[in-house]
């Protein structure tokens, strides 16, 4: 339960961590909250030897408002996300989600950037990136690079990020008229890990579903988007039982990651009536 | 005096002040780390200890080779192998090898360099394969394997319902938050070891016997426990050898086990299976209760997880058959947990007796009520106090029983669907001898000292109060002493069982003490005596007051001390603690986890000295009921034969998100038999009857009757 030994730099600029992240080569890890890091120092999963602490980088931490978008700073906390007013009128979906991370203690320290960067695929947070569509800011010795969500996932704990570079915010669209959002998490116990996350955005237009966007969370090695429930909504009329026509398509091949000992009926099952719930949820927003 | 006294010992406990086993410092303190078998039987035919020896600040490695020889302990319950004696492997997690080192790190590194082949040796771990037919022998205390009245076959053939059917319960384990831990000195010829025990005799009689020492040259202290719950009761290898190497090495020497040794080196809840026979006419009367209980042992001795006991006196029933089986697996010797016997054994009745009801259409608690026992119906004999339909009725006022719809599934609040379930909770009154001692100071403190425990119940507050109610004095002026070999002698803190029987011991210390007072200041015992500070007031006929300073000036001495003691008799009397529990569930239409809403449970368990740690007792018992229920369950991989998850995030429990609301109430109750302050057993009551009552309501939610613990969402799909 202790770290391997490392060093630690607390720079002021994103130029200064960048620097210091590629001056640490291999051996150089971001710290954010810490939420998921420390665990992983504590029982030695990962022995960086130098941890770039990106809590003082004020630029990081700011939500900005743009004419269509909203880009909200990496180390955010959850805590954050949850009570600020733009996010709130702007990306609502997210401030659901921030609900859902933990307890209150781990939300005031955890950062979105954190768990976009973590990239848990049983994580609440990016499976509500990737339903926004939103993109992913990086910052690095190349410069800054913009990665879509649908892009930067790329299996268990992995992402498209580069070692020597820094997540600085994520940039997500403005929610626009007639759109509803809901974060629904299903797990077996208080303690336990999400088993499934639905992440759902709808536009009606009057009776008629007009745009779907769901994303699941713990149902493969990334979260992964629900593209045959999206189909066959759009277009579909507002009932429940066109919502749930449309869940019933999730074929059950998913795979999660942590499957906590249930079996994968029970799975597609869950990912079914959860997927169905939230459409629904959404609705009632 | 008595009364609601919070916990003297929680601020101690919330800033770290109190001391636990490890905590001890000693300038030559050194650390011994486990090496412990990856396989569940073999003989070990290689030993190679030299890279280990070589770890810098290493000090020995012991294996059966070198390891100090040891005599077969004798004089309490001692749940494993003697270790290190021989080349034989009996259980997955059998400590092998030891490494001394003069820090823990270097200890775990050497541990991990030690080489050891094992020969591997057939082995079972599924008790279900190996079923025994022969009859255990389990302490007297716990009464016979099988017990038979009446005649079963005619009371099955005059019923109108006869139930038939199997139930099973997980294995489990203890996991207190403090691993068990001893730290043990050797200095001039004397061991002492601080150890994390529910019972500082019985680590002494172990030690002293195994390790052929005078008891007077071995002594015990523990004084906080971080917790037991039975897997602190019986004596381990681990204590053993903790005891003779510090003697081998001398000096002082600490051994802290892992979590994850913790579910491998001092028993577990062995799993059970349970046959149920529930005949019943079609008023609703018992006439024929079969209850066969069979569970796991080890291959090296004997547990005897005595499943049936509660069906032996739950309901007035002409014909009564139980019977108990062992099957010897290779794993540690299975042990007590909270709640032993009528924990698991309960479970199987109680759904059984609401599998009869919902037969007959008879409301469960009715059915309960017409069967109500008025007498032990296996002993004959009377019970001592019994307020079990108090318990009933105020448990169904305070729960709305009377509103419950008789069929299933008919409550529903939108995907939720709803169930109320009840069961009856009974456990058997376990007692012991008890010796205290109560001084006097002339500044007015009052010292009660007693070898007993503070396992986390409140021992260190209620034994005060008793001793306060006695002397007239606020229960702040009394300090109790404890955990100690060199205390007056008293049994283990298991069983439910401190409370009542050194409460009695600390009473009788504390009425002794007053007849000294009465006498030496008044010359007559009899006269009555009450302490207030340093005043004491004598009323013998005319009332008088003392100041102790100078009544003991005037005596020449700085204190008076008087013992006491109690001891069970028996008196013809069936001694046991009963509950009623009700139980709301909440059960997904489609997802169907069962998550609780709210339990009420009223107890019927004797005189209650503190309603604040009798409460803090209960409702930590039905959480521990809610674990069992739903959560709670250590799987064996059979093929490696070994449990799977040795940590407790693989090994789930209930946390506060999980626990509802939980209402708890006592019956108003003296008990004149069972002890010498009016109280029974509370602490283990608490955690019997909830399995059944949530499994109960998930059938009244579902229509699904669910016959095994935990709960599993397949049980329900
Ligand atoms: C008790 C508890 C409960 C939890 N429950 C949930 C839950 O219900 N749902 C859920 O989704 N999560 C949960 N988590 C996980 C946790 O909250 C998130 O993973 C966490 O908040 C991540 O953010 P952080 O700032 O703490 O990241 P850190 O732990 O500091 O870092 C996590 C990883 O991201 C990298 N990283 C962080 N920031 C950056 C950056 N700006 N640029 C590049 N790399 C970066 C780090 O190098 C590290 O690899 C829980 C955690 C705890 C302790």
């Amino acid at each position: 339960m202790i770290p391997a030994p490392f060093d630690y730099t607390r720079p002021t600029t994103v130029e200064d961590a960048v620097t210091a992240l590629r001056a640490g080569g291999a051996g150089a890890k971001v710290i954010a909250g810490g939420q998921s890091l420390v665990r992983m120092l504590q029982r030695r999963l990962v022995r960086p030897t130098l941890l770039v602490d990106v809590g003082c980088l004020s630029r990081m931490r700011e939500v900005v408002e743009e004419p269509d978008h909203l880009v909200i700073g990496a180390t955010t906390t959850q805590h954050e996300l949850l009570h600020d007013a733009r996010v709130r009128a702007h990306a609502p979906l997210l401030s659901l989600v921030a609900r859902h991370v933990g307890d209150p203690a781990v939300r005031h320290r955890g950062t979105l950037g954190g768990s976009v960067a973590h990239a848990d695929p049983a994580g609440d947070p990016p499976a509500a990136v990737l339903a926004l569509d939103g993109e992913i800011i990086v910052e690095g010795p190349r410069g800054e690079r913009v990665i879509p969500s649908a892009e930067f996932f790329v299996g268990p704990f992995r992402t498209a990020l580069e070692p020597d570079e820094l997540l600085v915010g994520v940039r997500v669209p403005k929610m626009g008229e007639g759109w509803t959002v809901h974060y629904e998490k299903f797990r077996l116990s208080a303690q336990k890990p999400t088993l499934l996350g639905v992440a759902v955005m709808v536009r009606r237009v009057g009776d008629c579903f007009t745009d779907a966007h769901i994303a699941l969370a713990n149902s493969g090695s990334t979260p992964v988007r629900a593209t045959a429930v999206e189909v066959a909504l759009v277009g579909a009329d507002v009932t429940e039982e066109a919502v749930t026509k449309a869940a019933d398509l999730l074929d059950g091949t998913m795979e999660p990651f942590a499957r906590q000992g249930v079996s994968q009926a029970y799975l597609a099952h869950l990912a079914r009536v959860l997927t169905r719930r939230a459409v629904v949820a959404a609705l009632s927003w | 005096m008595t009364g609601a006294r919070p916990r003297v010992d929680g601020p101690a406990k919330v800033t770290g002040a109190a001391r636990y086993a490890a905590e001890w410092r000693a300038a030559d303190l050194r650390h011994a780390a486990l090496v412990t078998s990856p396989v569940p039987a073999a003989t070990i035919t290689a030993v190679d200890t030299s890279a280990a020896e070589r770890v810098p600040g290493v000090v020995a490695v012991f294996t059966h080779h070198n390891a100090p020889r040891l005599r077969p302990p004798v004089g309490a319950p001692y749940g494993g192998r003697l270790p290190l004696q021989d080349n034989r492997v009996h259980y997955e997690g059998e400590p092998v090898a030891v490494v001394v080192a003069e820090r823990l790190e270097q200890a775990r590194e050497a541990v991990g360099l030690v080489r050891l082949d094992y020969a591997p040796l057939s082995a079972e771990t599924d008790f279900r394969a190996v079923a025994d037919t022969a009859v255990p022998t389990p302490p007297a205390r716990w009464g016979p394997a099988d017990t038979t009245v009446g005649d079963l076959a005619a009371g099955i053939a005059e019923a109108d319902v006869v139930l038939r059917a199997e139930y099973s319960t997980a294995a489990r384990h203890h996991s207190p938050i403090e691993t068990s831990a001893t730290q043990a000195e050797w200095r001039d010829g004397v061991l002492t070891l601080r150890d994390a025990t529910q019972g500082v005799f019985n680590v002494h009689a172990v030690v002293s016997s195994a390790l052929d020492l005078p008891a007077d040259r071995v002594r015990v202290l523990a004084e906080y426990t971080g917790g037991g719950f039975g897997s602190k009761g019986y004596v381990w290898p681990h204590q053993v050898i903790a005891a003779m190497l510090a003697r081998e090495l001398g000096g002082a020497l600490r051994l802290v086990l892992t979590r994850a040794q913790s579910f491998t080196s001092h028993g577990y809840q062995p799993p059970t299976r349970q046959r149920l026979v529930l005949a019943a006419t079609a008023e609703g009367r018992f006439t024929a209760i079969r209850h066969d209980s069979l569970s796991p042992t080890s291959t090296y001795g004997e547990y005897v997880e005595m499943t049936a006991n509660g069906s032996r006196v739950a309901y007035a029933c002409p014909a009564i058959t139980t019977t108990h089986r062992v099957a010897p697996v290779a794993t540690v010797l299975p042990t007590p947990m909270r709640a032993p016997h009528e924990g698991p054994g309960m479970f199987a009745l109680e759904v059984a007796v609401d599998e009869v009801a919902c037969e007959l259409g008879i409301d469960p608690l009715e059915l309960r009520l017409r069967n109500h026992a008025e007498v032990d119906p296996t002993s004959g004999k009377p019970f001592s106090t019994k307020g079990l339909l108090a318990c009933y009725a105020e448990g169904a006022r305070r729960f709305g029983w009377a509103d419950r719809p008789r069929a299933t599934g008919s409550l529903r609040e939108g995907d939720q669907l709803i169930g109320w379930g009840m069961a009856t909770a009974v456990m058997a009154t376990m007692r012991f001898p008890a010796a205290a001692r109560a001084r006097l100071h002339a500044d007015g403190r009052v010292v009660v000292e007693a070898g007993c425990q503070e396992i986390g119940t409140g021992t260190y507050t209620i034994m005060p109060q008793l001793a306060a109610e006695v002397l007239g004095c606020p229960p702040e002026q009394v300090v109790l002493r404890l955990g100690d070999t060199a205390l007056p002698r008293t049994g283990m803190t298991a069983g439910s069982s401190t409370t009542l029987s050194v409460g009695s011991a600390v009473t009788a210390a504390a009425e002794a003490l007053a007849a000294r007072l009465a006498l030496l200041a008044t010359g007559d015992p009899t006269a009555a005596v009450r302490l207030d500070g340093i005043e004491l007031t004598v009323k013998n006929g005319a009332v008088e007051v003392f100041r102790l300073d100078e009544l003991f000036a005037r005596l020449g001495v700085d204190s008076v001390a008087a013992g006491g003691s109690w001891e069970p008799r028996e008196n013809q009397r069936s001694m046991h603690t009963f509950g009623a529990v009700f139980a709301e569930v909440a059960v997904d239409v489609d997802l169907p986890v069962p998550r609780v809403r709210r339990l009420v449970a009223v107890y019927s368990a004797g005189r209650i000295v503190n309603p604040l740690t009798a409460r803090g007792q209960m409702t930590g018992g039905l959480v521990w009921g809610i674990g069992q229920a739903l959560l709670e369950k250590s799987t064996t991989d059979h093929r490696l034969g070994r449990f799977v998850d040795k940590n407790l995030a693989g090994y789930r429990l209930p946390v506060n998100a999980d626990v509802p609301d939980l209402d708890v109430a006592f019956v108003e109750e003296y008990d004149p038999h069972a002890s010498g302050i009016g109280a029974r057993g509370i602490g283990e009551l608490g955690s019997v009857g909830v399995a059944p009552a949530i499994a109960n309501a998930v059938h009244h939610a579902t229509g699904k009757r669910v016959r095994s613990l935990p709960i599993a969402l397949e049980d329900l799909l």
